[in-house]
């Protein structure tokens, strides 16, 4: 009897012993089973090892161009609306930040410079992580050099944006480790400068001319792009025979031209068309949330109220409207009003009492798409033929090469003109000085809200003499340098100092 | 007769020595009260294991082994009796219900423990002391039942659950309570039928909790379900109530004709010549909300011999929503058996499932409240009304209800354990635990094709499906020592190692263009292939762990406990993955003490204190430490516009992040007075949690998306736990209960170098500022001063810049003139700094009645919704009072549409105190005498209310509403889907 009771004891044990064997078997190899890995997700560690990957990690740097932070409110907010272009539009009392930037009202802790600043090194870390890791991967030689430098374009056009707008510059061109997030300190504008050119120089290098790429990847940063980039890099240094120079050698290589009509640059015929030299692709799909190729940029300009198209923001401003030559059917083209029928002809704008005095900007409309508001399908206009031909125009006309300089910008006012011989005539002014303010002038009308005014206004020095007898809050010399977002300061413990004034 | 009582049976049975001697004795068992008799009483002879239980008369015989015997009689909810037998063979003996259980078991983390041995906080709340309300989950009956612990019900949606929070919010992530179900751990609760609850233990102090280590931070609730007692014959029982719900109350907004006015007002100009005609307009409440039903029926049977035990239970629980169109109802099958395999080992399982079917609503309450009553739902032609005219998107409520319903989700859940009890050799209990949880969810959503505006339309008619598989292990071992020398040293050991993995999975997909609206047609296959999106995700996570505890007591009266966890977990790298959780206390019965006995009304005092250190795994995501690439980020290039794939890592990851860990103190004091008719507990805490996971602002130049994660916060809660209850039974039975809960949460450490966050942005300024010094989550903005009564006033005082009389002026808190950012200031906690509860119960002649009110204050709510005007949305009732120059209000601006008035002020903090009654219940249950004929044993029937009296400050449906679970972001009404108000009746039968 004890005996027995003693082996059922045994037994049990031996029951227990091989139930723990099997589950410290299962589990006890902890390590393995506590390694565990996101599912359906690259990791790091995992990445950049393939072809595929170097292609991705490239066109997502192409993709934050689409985010909120580089092309809606931050970004139409220091170039278009912070301008003598347009106003801040919508209702009064919508988006008050957007108003600061308008009126100079502004401070260092305005939302608009933050997330323009942090969409653009946003996209300068994805370039950088692209750059650094692309050339380790065993891939097609020609493919790597390519995408390396569609990095180095779009990291470079990033930078030169800031620079315009804020001066001095955290220079980033790797993963900082977390040792170095708080230290970094800002660099001389000159060396930027310096960066950004040999970034160009490379990506014109490296990349090919548009005709040169597979039909499929139309819309990839190319020699022409690079070239045109590097062109205003030099403009703004005053360098203007290097600024004639690259803006020829894209004259010269047959690559583009200009669209017989204007108004098509800014319709979908016109998307990476003919004129089109750098745009960022984009299209709507019909998605529940933000769709996964389109922009916030249609919405936000969109018309408000009836029909409903988005929430007019970007007005073109009274200045603007006044500022064309009599006749000049580009105003028509670039200002919406109300009562005016749409560019497709679908329905007439009305009347909306909760905005003042409504325009809209007629180059960011698009008309109803699967999208809908929300999920703009228009490409974001970069670059185009007729910038590089007043910037010839202008650094031609600096350099004394006037004739060339009327030749180029007349064919941009021929394009304008079209059929109608009472407008826009030729020119023929031959005094330096005056054929400037004729280029300067021009410049405005061709390119009226597609983001450029402040920074033409930056690289001629003018930002003062325009905006400070329209603007009463505005400061000279203090606001002619955007404030660094007072968050990076703050964070930085000192190590990023202010720009002065603010 | 539940296994805790077996568990000290079994531990008694092993001191026995063996005997000859033998003695016959029978009796009966009767209610002092009631006089009847009471079934299924278990009968023990003291140290020894002979028992037996009384039959349905009430009657017993037992055989008697030792010379001079003691008889113990036992029953659930009545105190235990022990008997010396003093030679007589026939007895008749009387329990009386207790008042209060002294020597109550307590389900603990991995054991049970006497109540009087406790040296941690532990709550106990019985099964039939949840409150009565009318819910489907016992999250919700919780409320106003713990002290210390926070329960707020926090949506209106059919099935929903409630937010809990015990001693305070202790972190800046998920705060969530963990759950165990009969041993099963869990965050979702969701499953378990009230009815079903024999117990909820609700362990909140560092000493209970640790043996739970990563988990126990925010406090661990333990829910038994009901097990089998053995008797003769089975028990069985059914109840059903059936109820009517609505919503609590209306928010006052402006009728037609106070808005065409106030429209008016805001023009300028006399846009509406009359406004009167309007008249009361469309009350877009009345457009989506509506009085629904709810209903829950039970059926369950209960019984066992000595050889097993079961309790199976079927419940069916259905609940319309009382906004249209949303509806919830959910089956539960429940079996939970032991069966004894030999005399030293058991096999037990504790098994639910449950099956759910949902109807989702779309998000009306919004729209509802914007939308302007001028407008009726259908214009004279028969459509939906299009309200575009006042500038933005407002979606018409009425049409999202007719096109957005069709959205079904169903679901299964197989929740349980199964276990194997070995009683190894004397004293030593070997557990060996397998609990499963697998969850299937799936949702079908179609939205057809339609077009009420250009801001509320559907180009193609799509149809959304998706199903979640969710896959739970755990497997426990457990060995347990208990031991007794002298009858003066009680220790018992526990060791154990457990092992858990947790896998889940989504799939799903859409297509558009359906051939028809047909219920059948509605599959995917149907839909146009062009269109077709699809995604499949999926997560896992792993858990090993140790754990030990050591309690011993010295003559009953001096306690310790020590517990110990070790936890190893996937989330964290190698170099992180172990964590120690360790916890001590100490607990003194001083009213065991001889000097104590000239207190003859103390019947008995026991204070303890408790220090520990637990973890918060949950604050981290599943897979914290991995650099994750982002996929989708595609460019869009060639003449088609094709998305083209990208894929980077667009934000930095931290491989050191570690456990979130919190420490805990804790002294506390319990007494029995006056024969247990007085009872009182209160306890001091003091939580201290740190490295609290948080995203540490970095500089944007360094370009990470997301700021990295590390630990770093530090949060303190301090607070006490007070309960007082008071019970006379007899004839007349009656209880009082208050229960107060006051805490202070205050940040004490950020980041480093960082000492604010601001979050809940509204309009681009931040109404929440979390910094050093102030609760989590702190209201933050402008004070108001006043309102401009002239333009000189206007022009002498400081300003934002292009105020007009009529306008807020907002006070120059810094006073340097003006009025900017720099003048908003701190302006309150969303936090109660004091929740409590009453009850209130009274039994007379069959007669039950029961109340139970909650309440909270100290805390701000702040009106959201009110904040958003991006158009001309209808405005609340005050704004009747508005500034004009005729009507010269000293506290409602002028009327505008957004902008300066609308900043983020106190104007729309408003009082979150509130008072509320939960539920209120009337009962009768019909005398045994006259049941007795019809072989029933009780039979009772009730009216219950549920939320029917509140007495709130705040203007919105209530002053509890859903949140996110961001602890910065709380106390903002954003206009979620309300409570409701409920009165049910129900009848509930025994056999």
């Amino acid at each position: 009897m004890k005996k027995s009771f003693i082996l059922a004891y045994i037994g049990q044990v031996k029951f227990i012993l091989s139930g723990l064997f099997i589950f410290i078997f299962i589990t006890g190899c902890s390590n393995e089973f506590l390694d565990r890995k996101p599912k359906g997700q690259l990791t790091f560690d995992t990445f950049f090892e393939t072809q595929d990957h170097a292609i991705w990690a490239t066109n997502a740097v192409y993709q934050n161009f689409r985010s909120w932070q580089m092309c809606a409110f931050p970004w139409i907010g220091i170039t278009d609306i912070i301008s003598d272009d347009s106003d801040k539009g919508s209702s009064p009392n919508d988006a008050l930040y957007v108003l600061e930037l308008d009126d100079f009202t502004f401070n260092s802790t305005n939302t608009a410079f933050q997330q323009a600043w942090e969409g653009h090194y946003q996209t300068i870390f994805r370039a950088n992580l692209a750059i650094i890791n692309i050339p380790g991967i065993d891939m097609n030689e020609a493919l790597k050099n390519r995408l390396v430098g569609e990095c180095k374009f779009l990291r470079a056009y990033c930078y030169f944006r800031l620079v315009q707008w804020f001066g001095d510059l955290p220079l980033i061109t790797r993963p900082l480790n977390s040792d170095e997030y708080y230290t970094q300190t800002r660099t001389p504008v000159a060396q930027i400068y310096d960066f950004i050119e040999q970034d160009l120089l490379d990506a014109i290098d490296a990349l090919p001319e548009k005709s040169d790429y597979p039909s499929a990847d139309l819309g990839r940063a190319t020699k022409g792009a690079a070239r045109g980039i590097l062109a205003k890099l030099y403009m703004v240094k005053h360098d203007f025979a290097k600024g004639a120079e690259y803006c020829e050698a894209i004259i010269q290589s047959g690559e583009y031209s200009l669209l017989p009509r204007y108004a098509d640059n800014f319709l979908r015929v016109g998307e990476q068309g003919a004129e089109s030299i750098f745009e960022i692709g984009a299209v709507a799909v019909n998605a529940p949330v933000a769709g996964p190729g389109a922009t916030p940029y249609n919405m936000i300009q969109g018309v408000r109220g009836v029909p409903n198209l988005g929430w007019g923001f970007n007005r073109p401003s009274d200045n603007l409207v006044s500022s064309y030559e009599a006749g000049d059917p580009r105003r028509q083209a670039t200002v919406i009003y109300e009562g005016e029928v749409l560019p497709d002809g679908s329905t007439i704008v009305q009347h909306n009492s909760e905005v003042l005095n409504a325009r809209y900007n007629q180059k960011a409309w698009v008309p109803p798409h699967p999208g809908l508001q929300d999920n703009g399908p228009g490409n974001i206009r970069i670059l185009r033929y007729a910038d590089i031909l007043l910037l010839a125009a202008e650094a031609n006309n600096e350099i004394g090469n006037t004739s060339k300089a009327l030749d180029y910008i007349n064919m941009v006012r021929a394009r304008a003109r079209g059929t109608n011989n009472f407008i826009l005539p030729n020119l023929t002014i031959t005094d330096k000085d005056a054929l400037r303010e004729k280029i300067y002038s021009d410049r405005r009308s061709e390119l009226a809200m597609e983001e450029h005014r402040w920074f033409d206004l930056a690289r001629w020095g003018r930002i003062a003499d325009v905006m400070g007898p329209l603007m009463p809050g505005f400061v000279a010399p203090k606001n002619i340098l955007l404030p660094i977002p007072q968050s990076e300061i703050d964070l930085s413990g000192g190590a990023i100092q202010q720009n002065p004034g603010y | 007769m539940n296994s805790k009582y077996l568990h000290a049976i079994f531990f008694l049975l092993t001191l026995m020595p063996l005997s000859a001697w033998t003695q016959t004795v029978t009796g009966v068992v009767l209610d002092d009260k009631t006089e009847l008799p009471i079934i299924g009483v278990t009968i023990q002879e003291a140290s020894t294991d002979r028992g037996t239980i009384t039959d349905v008369d009430g009657r017993f015989t037992i055989t008697l082994e030792k010379p001079d015997p003691v008889l113990i009689f036992r029953y659930t909810g009545y105190t235990a009796v022990e008997l010396k037998l003093d030679g007589r063979t026939e007895l008749e003996v009387k329990m009386t219900e207790a008042a209060f259980l002294i020597d109550e078991i307590v389900v603990v983390g991995y054991g049970i423990q006497k109540k009087s041995d406790l040296t941690g906080a532990v709550s106990t709340v019985k099964g039939k002391d949840l409150a009565r309300v009318a819910t489907s989950n016992v999250e919700q009956a919780l409320q106003g039942k713990v002290a210390g612990v926070y329960v707020s019900p926090s949506s209106g949606t059919p099935g929903a659950g409630a937010v809990i929070r015990i001693r305070g919010t202790g972190t800046l992530n998920n705060a969530n309570p963990l759950y165990v179900i009969d041993g099963m751990i869990t965050y979702d609760a969701s499953l378990v039928n009230p009815e079903d609850v024999e117990s909820v233990e609700v362990l909140k102090d560092a000493s209970a909790a640790a043996i739970y280590g990563s988990r126990g931070a925010n406090g661990v609730i333990i829910i038994t379900t009901k097990k089998g007692i053995p008797r003769d014959r089975a028990y069985i029982s059914g109840s059903t109530y059936y109820g009517s719900q609505q919503i609590t109350k209306k928010l006052a907004l402006l009728n037609g004709a106070e808005f065409a006015s106030a429209y008016n007002d805001l023009k300028g100009n006399a846009f509406f010549p009359d406004p009167t005609v309007f008249g009361a307009g469309t009350d877009w409440q009345d457009q989506i909300y509506r009085m629904a039903p709810i209903s829950n029926s039970t059926i369950s049977a209960n019984g066992g011999s000595d050889q097993y035990s079961y309790s199976f239970s079927g419940n069916y629980f259905s609940q319309d929503g009382i906004i249209k169109n949303s509806h919830y109802d959910r089956l539960t099958l429940r079996l939970n058996a032991e069966y004894k395999l030999t005399p030293s080992i058991k096999l037990g399982h504790n098994i639910s499932h449950s099956t759910i079917r949902e109807d989702a609503a779309p998000d009306v309450v919004g729209s509802a409240y914007r939308m302007p009553p001028i407008y009726a739902a259908r214009d004279s032609t028969g459509d939906f009304s299009d309200p575009t005219f006042f500038g933005l998107a407002i979606a018409n409520p009425a049409a999202d209800l007719f096109y957005k319903s069709n959205h079904h989700n169903s679901g299964s859940r197989l929740f349980g354990n199964l276990y194997v009890d070995i009683n190894l050799f004397k004293d030593f209990t070997f557990r060996s635990n397998l609990g499963i949880d697998r969850v299937k969810k799936s949702s079908r959503f179609f939205e057809p094709k339609f077009e009420v505006s250009a801001s509320q339309r559907n180009l193609n008619d799509r149809l959304s499906v998706g199903i979640d598989n969710g896959n739970e292990w755990i497997w426990e071992q457990t060995l347990t020592y208990d031991h007794t020398w002298n009858t003066d040293h009680h220790l018992t050991v526990l060791t154990g190692y457990t092992a858990e993995e947790r896998k889940f999975e989504s799939l799903g997909g859409s297509r558009e263009n359906f051939p028809g609206t047909a219920e059948e047609l509605l599959y995917l296959s149907a839909g146009n292939d062009t269109t077709q999106m699809n995604y499949q995700g999926a997560g896992d996570e792993a858990l090993t762990s140790n754990i030990y505890r050591i309690n011993y007591a010295y003559k009953n009266r001096y306690l310790l406990t020590l517990s110990w966890r070790t936890d190893r977990s996937s989330r964290f790298t190698k170099a992180n993955r172990t964590g120690n959780f360790p916890s001590g206390s100490i607990g003194w019965n001083i009213g065991e003490e001889s000097f104590m006995k000239q207190f003859p009304w103390l019947d008995r005092c026991k204070v303890r204190g408790s220090f520990g250190i637990l973890g918060n795994q949950a604050a981290s995501s599943t897979y914290p430490s991995t650099g994750a690439v982002t996929s989708g980020l595609y460019g869009v290039f060639g003449p088609d516009e094709s998305l083209n794939q990208g894929a980077t890592l667009i934000s930095l990851s931290n491989a050191n992040l570690k456990w979130e860990t919190s420490r805990q103190t804790d002294v506390g004091i319990e007494m029995g007075i006056l024969d247990g008719s007085i009872e009182l507990e209160v306890d001091w805490y003091n939580r201290l949690t740190y490295d609290i996971i948080a995203a540490v602002p970095i500089p944007d130049y360094v370009g990470s998306q997301d700021d990295p994660v590390v630990n770093t916060a530090k949060v303190n809660n301090q607070g006490w736990d007070i309960t007082a209850t008071y019970r006379k039974g007899g004839k007349l039975s009656y209880n009082f209960g208050v229960i107060l809960s006051p805490v202070t949460n205050k940040v004490i450490k950020l980041a480093e170098g960082r000492n604010e966050i601001f979050s809940a942005f509204l309009q681009g300024e931040p109404a929440t500022h979390t910094i050093v010094g102030l609760p989590i989550g702190a209201f933050y903005g402008y004070k108001v001063a006043g309102i401009f009564q002239s333009q000189e006033e206007v022009d002498q005082s400081p300003k934002i810049g292009g105020e007009k009389p009529g306008d807020v002026r907002y006070q120059d808190t810094n006073r340097d003139g003006v009025i900017t950012g720099d003048d908003r200031v701190y302006l309150g906690s969303p936090i109660p700094t004091l929740s409590y509860s009453m009850t209130a119960g009274l039994e007379w002649n069959g007669i039950d009645f029961n109340a139970d009110v909650v309440g909270a204050s100290g805390n701000k709510v702040f009106n959201a919704k009110e904040t958003f005007r991006f158009a001309t949305y209808n405005w609340e009732q005050h704004v009747v009072d508005r500034w004009t120059p005729e009507n010269q209000s000293l506290t409602e601006p002028r009327i505008t549409n957004g902008g300066n008035n609308y900043r983020v002020s106190d104007r729309f903090l408003e009082d979150g105190s509130f008072i509320r009654l939960r539920s209120v219940t009337l009962g009768y249950t019909l005398p045994k005498t006259i049941l007795s004929k019809a072989n029933i044993s009780k039979l009772r029937f009730y009216v219950t209310g549920t939320n029917i009296w509140t007495k709130q400050k705040y203007s919105g449906y209530s002053p509890e509403f859903a949140n996110g679970s961001n602890s910065y972001e709380v106390g903002l009404d954003f206009g979620g889907y309300p409570v409701s108000k409920a009165i049910q009746g129900g009848v509930e039968i025994q056999f």
